[in-house]
This record gives structure tokens, sequence and C-alpha cells, in this order.
């Protein structure tokens, strides 16, 4: 504990420098915008913002990527309480009550809660990220093949599962990333798959393109769909967050981080998931039920404390596996790998400091979000109001940037246009888009596994369910699976109540 | 979904007709994707083994997507979707969209890296999408020149500051 301690002090003191804290204090506050604007999400602002970092040293590139992913997850909760639309998918649960204590003149405290919520949120996974990486990624240093292999199968059925509202098209989009990973020439014998004789296909389909067309190009066709309607905004009082808040739901506070970052460890499954999974159980929990969704202080707390902490939380399975915890981290993830940082279970082995590095990132995000919080009120809605028909072909304009500078070549911006097509029908059929991607991230893992562990064994599948960690991992995925499969859904939850029936009369 | 968004949200799914359609698709690929995987070198030649083969992985998960499209095939015949009638298509609820395609494939496509400078191709794409989508109310208020100068002028500016944030300040080279 003080180890860790003494890693983020030493780790902040590094950064406390002035063009550290201005970059953070910049890109916190274009996170800030991007996320308060409807219709850019938090992962299209960190793939285009990897773009601009590309000349960047490392440690400077991930400071601008990490303010700008705390800052979007943030800058979300202003236009779902001004206007009533999530500004990204994270804050879709805080319209609930922040709408509706911005329709009785409150906007002002509701913005206040968010504040307040997203940086004790922030805090929390903060703390988490520091302690459990090390012991996350010292756990993986026991993994094989197998488990690594289960790892890629667990993360896309955990996302398909609960990312959208239809597990089996979760799942469907989860493969199809899957595959879209195997195109290209294969790891061992650089054999060409899929490729139709395009030369520029054999390297495989680059993350961040894929990723700036299903969040950046299908976002624009996505607005552009619809006519674009003015939103109409509510007068607001005092934004200063208020302390009394904070200490009479402490528990939803402590309980909501808690959530937040776990639900962040879990692959592929975002800050959305979180807010709402927070909401749910503070719901559950409060003496004051009835007021959710109609202002309730409680229920906003609960969900911007959950999305912000999931942030932190992503990057735990990021640093220590390599395995994304969300969309916007599966780019950071992509732009360590840019910019020469391996992450994975060496990571503490090869670079312990760079765990440490991250956490004061998160710190000075925190504070960047803090300090807009309280006075970026007023130029924020005039940028609320700027019509979204100007921001769409500029943001476009910016895909094609943000997919060509990568490589420097065209057949990167053809590949956005792909999966931006794709990926706006896709999305139009329900399809998720987060499994997709970390399909994308874990093909090469699921692949390289799977092949190593059939040859050590000469095709015995038994190691793949014989060996501790990749039993539990199998019988995960396959609670998961079953789950959704009515009669045995149903049967469990009959079982269920017929056991805590048969305790309770016999109590 | 068995977790909470779905007491909470109210999400638009798409109707059963959508769904075999898209089912019919999946399961279009992924057979594809299998013959293409069974049909592809398992060099041999190389001492590759079945396990190594570089078909094997794309196969198994071609199967698994046929499966899954089979799956949601028959959800949706279950759900009545070959009762349902084919929803009246009315090209004007497309356009928007159509137009949009056309702008930004046009643009990344047509103009970018065929000689043309960057800001230049970028100034010309802004200014159309504005003055195209903005044309009907510019109508009938009656500033259709107003609106064609404001266009320009916001595409010139938005070319430039691109060009020289990226290019100038941080050094990406552009298309």
């Amino acid at each position: 504990m003080l180890d860790g301690l003494a890693g983020f002090a030493s780790a902040l003191a590094g950064f406390l420098k002035p063009l550290p804290i201005f970059i953070a204090l910049v890109s916190s506050l274009v996170g800030f915008v991007v996320g308060a604007l409807p219709g850019l999400t938090a992962t299209m602002a960190i793939a285009l913002m990897t773009t601009l970092t590309l000349s960047m040293p490392s440690e400077l590139a991930l400071l601008v990527l990490v303010c700008t992913y705390v800052g979007a997850i943030y800058g979300g909760s202003r236009s779902a309480i001004l206007l009533n639309i999530p500004g990204t998918p994270a804050s879709a649960a805080s319209c609930l009550d922040g709408y509706a204590l911005a329709q009785q003149g409150r906007a002002g405290h509701a913005m206040g809660i968010a504040t307040s919520g997203s940086v004790l949120g922030t805090w929390i996974g903060m703390f988490f990220l520091a302690l459990f990486t090390p012991v996350l990624g010292e756990m993986a240093l026991k993994f094989q093949a197998y488990e690594f292999f289960w790892l890629a199968v667990f993360g896309v059925v955990i996302s398909g599962n609960l990312t959208g509202n239809d597990p089996l098209k979760g799942w469907m989009a989860g493969f199809v990333g899957l595959f879209v990973a195997t195109i290209g020439q294969d790891g061992l014998f650089a054999h060409d798959r899929f490729t139709f004789g395009i030369f520029d296909l054999s390297g495989g389909i680059s993350l961040v393109p894929a990723l700036v067309g299903a969040f950046g190009f299908a976002e624009v066709l996505t607005v552009m769909q619809e006519p674009v309607r003015k939103g109409i905004i509510n007068a607001f009082d005092s934004v200063i967050p208020r302390v009394r808040d904070v200490t009479q739901y402490w528990r939803t506070v402590i309980r909501s981080g808690l959530i937040g970052t776990g639900i962040g460890i879990v692959p592929g499954v975002g800050e959305d998931v979180a807010a709402w999974s927070s909401y749910a159980a503070a719901k559950r929990a409060s003496k004051e039920r009835e007021k959710f969704g109609k202002g309730s202080v409680e229920g906003l707390m609960a969900a911007e404390t959950g999305d912000n902490a999931c942030v932190p939380g992503a990057m735990i399975p990021v640093l220590a596996l390599a395995v994304p915890g969300s969309a916007p981290a599966a780019v950071l993830m992509a732009a360590m790998l840019i910019h020469g940082i391996n992450p994975g279970p060496l990571i503490m082995v090869e670079n312990p400091t760079f765990v440490y590095q991250v956490v004061a990132m998160m710190f000075l995000a925190s504070v960047g979000i803090l300090i807009y919080g309280l006075t970026l009120t007023r130029p924020l809605i005039s940028i609320l109001q700027f019509p979204k028909l100007l921001i769409m072909p500029v943001v476009f304009v910016l895909c094609v940037v943000g997919s060509y500078a990568l490589a420097q070549r065209m057949f990167d911006v053809y590949v956005m246009l792909a999966f931006g097509v794709i990926g706006f029908f896709l999305r139009k059929q329900n399809f998720p888009m987060a499994p997709l991607v970390l399909g994308i991230v874990l093909g090469d893992l699921l692949e390289k596994n799977l092949r190593r562990g059939l040859v050590l064994h000469d095709g015995d599948l038994t190691p793949f369910f014989t060996r501790p960690i990749s039993f539990v991992m199998f019988l995960l995925v396959a609670a998961t699976v079953l789950s959704n499969v009515p009669f045995i859904y149903n049967g469990v939850a009959r079982a269920w109540r017929g056991l805590t029936g048969g305790l309770k009369r016999s109590a | 979904m068995n977790g909470p968004r779905s007491h909470l949200m109210n999400d638009e799914r798409p109707s059963a007709r959508a769904d075999l359609f898209a089912g019919l698709a999946f399961l279009a690929v992924s057979i594809a994707i299998v013959i293409g995987s069974l049909m592809m070198d398992r060099l041999e030649r190389l001492q590759a083994t079945i396990y190594t083969a570089p078909g094997l992985v794309p196969g198994i998960l071609g199967l698994m997507l046929a499966l899954m499209a089979v799956l949601l095939i028959t959800r949706s015949v279950r759900a009545g979707a070959l009762s349902q009638s084919l929803p009246a298509f009315d090209p004007k609820e497309y356009l928007r969209l159509a137009v949009s395609l056309v702008l930004c494939l046009g643009f990344a496509i047509g103009l970018v890296s065929h000689g043309l400078p960057f800001w230049l191709g970028s100034a010309i794409f802004v200014a159309l999408f504005l003055i195209i989508f903005q044309f009907e109310e510019r109508r009938q208020q009656g500033t259709v020149l107003r609106g064609i100068a404001f266009a320009v002028v916001y595409g010139l500016i938005a070319g430039l500051a691109i060009h020289h944030l990226f290019q100038d300040v941080f050094l990406v080279r552009l298309p």
C-alpha cells in the first residue's frame, strides 16, 4: 500500500510542471466539450486525439488521451442535465434525474452533484487502479495459452451480454470483430487470409481507422439521418457542489464507485453499463426510492459516480492483461502500442512506474473536470447551442485525417469508410459496437493461444477445461450463455425461489 | 437483456422482419467465411498440422457466426417475421442519409489525395455540406445567397484551421 502511495506521489511530482499541467487542462477541456456535445463520444474523441499526439513523447501523449477520456465521460452529464440528451452513452442514466432536477429549476444543483460524483468516482477508481493492477498483473503471469484463450472468449461473451439489449446480437457483433482480426497474414506462416489480392489487407485491419469509422463516421450518418433539432435549456442555479449531498449519500458514493470500478474491470463492458448498474443498485438500497426518476439527488450521484469510476476500472485490465475494459480503453490501448508501451502482465516487471503514472494522469484529469465543472457553465451552454449541422462535416474531415495520419495511407481511410457504413447499418439493426471493437482487439490473443494450446497437447482439448483458472473461466462463459436460454433461466429462478421460500418457512 | 438497463431504458428494437433479413445476411456471410476457410491452403508442405492451419480459427468463427445467425432467424420467425408485411419504402425518409453518404464518400474517395490541397478539399466539402442541408430552410427565409456566403467562409475557416492545427502545430502529415 505504502509502495503504491509513494509510486503515485513520485509520478504526480513528475507531472507537476507547467507543460504537463497545461496539457492536462487543455485535454480535459477538449474531452469535456466533446463529451458534452451529443453525437460525439469519448471513443471518437480519443481516437481523433490519438492522431494529434503522434509526434509527442509517450508520457505526454497518454496524458492527453487519459485526460480526454475522463473529461469526455464527465462532459456527457452536461447535455444530459441541460438538454435531456446524453452527451455520451455513459450519461444516459443521468438524464432521468438530472433533467428532472433541471426542470425544477435546479440544473445548477444537478451539475454540482454530477461534478462531485464524477470526481469522487474517479478517485475511488484510481485507488483500485493502483491497488489491483499489480495484483492482477502478478496473477496473469501464471496464465498460459489456455487461460488467455478463455479470457478472450470471456471478454467477447460478457461484453456481448451486457452492452446493448440483445445478447445474441452482442455476441454476433463480438464474433464479427474476432473474425475481422483474422483478416490479413496469419501469425505462424504469414499466409494471406481473406485479402482477395489486396496488398494493403495483408497487414490486417488497423484498430484506429476501424474505430474512427464505427464511432465517428457512423455517428455522423446517424445524426444527419434525422433533421437536426435545437434543444431547450432550462434556467439554472448555483453549480457549486454541496458537501451535504456527499455526506448524506456517502454510502451511495462508495457503492457506486465500487460497482463502477468492478464493471470497468470486466472486459468490454463500459461506462454506460456502470452508470445504469450503479443507478439500479442505489434505487434498490435507497430510502427515497420514490424520488428516483423525478429528480433524485441520490440517483444522479449514483449514475455519475458509477460512470466515472468505470474509467480507471477499465484501465486495470488494459494495464494488467492487455484486454480493454471499455471501447474508449481499447483506443487508449492501441495508442499505448503506437507509442511503444506494451501493456500486459509484464508491465509491472518491465515498467513498474507506468501504472502509477496512469493513476497520476487520472488525478490531474479529475482536477481538470473539477475546475471546469465549477467555472465553465455559461460558455458550455453557448457551445451546446451551436448547431450540429456545423459540427458534423468538420467531424467527418477529422475522421479522414485521424484514419490517414497513423500510417499515411489512403487504405486506412477506406477502412474507416467501410466500418462507418457497416457500423451504421449494424447499429440500426441493434447490434452493439463495443463487442465488435473488443473482438478486433482480442482476436489475435484468441487465435494465437488457441493454436498454441492445441499444438502443445497435439489437439487435446482437455487442458482448456481442466486447469483451475481455465475451468473457472469456462464456467463463467457457459453460465453467461446459458443464463440467456429461457428455460434454463426460468428453471434456475424457480429453483431459487423454492430454496429461499423453503428456508424462510423453516426459519 | 437481464441487466438493469432493460428495466430502465426504452430501447427501440428492430422488427422481427428486420431481424430475419439481418440473420439471413449474417448466415450468407458466415457460410462464405466457412467455405473460404475450408478452401484455404493447409500449408502441409510447410509441416502445418490441422491445428496450425491458417483457416482453422476463421473457420471456427464462421461456424459460430452461422449458428448464431440460424438462432436469430429462428427467433425472428417465431416472433412472426413471415407474417409481417414489408414496411412501405419512403425514399424521402432516406434522402438525408443518402445525401450525407454521397457527400462524405465523394470527399474521402474523390477529393482527398488527388492533387487538391487538403485544406481546399475540406473547405469545398464543408461548404457544400452546409449549402445542401441548409438550402430548404434558407429558401423559406429568403436568405439563400447569405447562406452560401456563410457556408463558403465557414468551410474555408474549418479547412485552414484543421490544416494548420494538424500539419503545422502537431506535425501530422495530411492526405
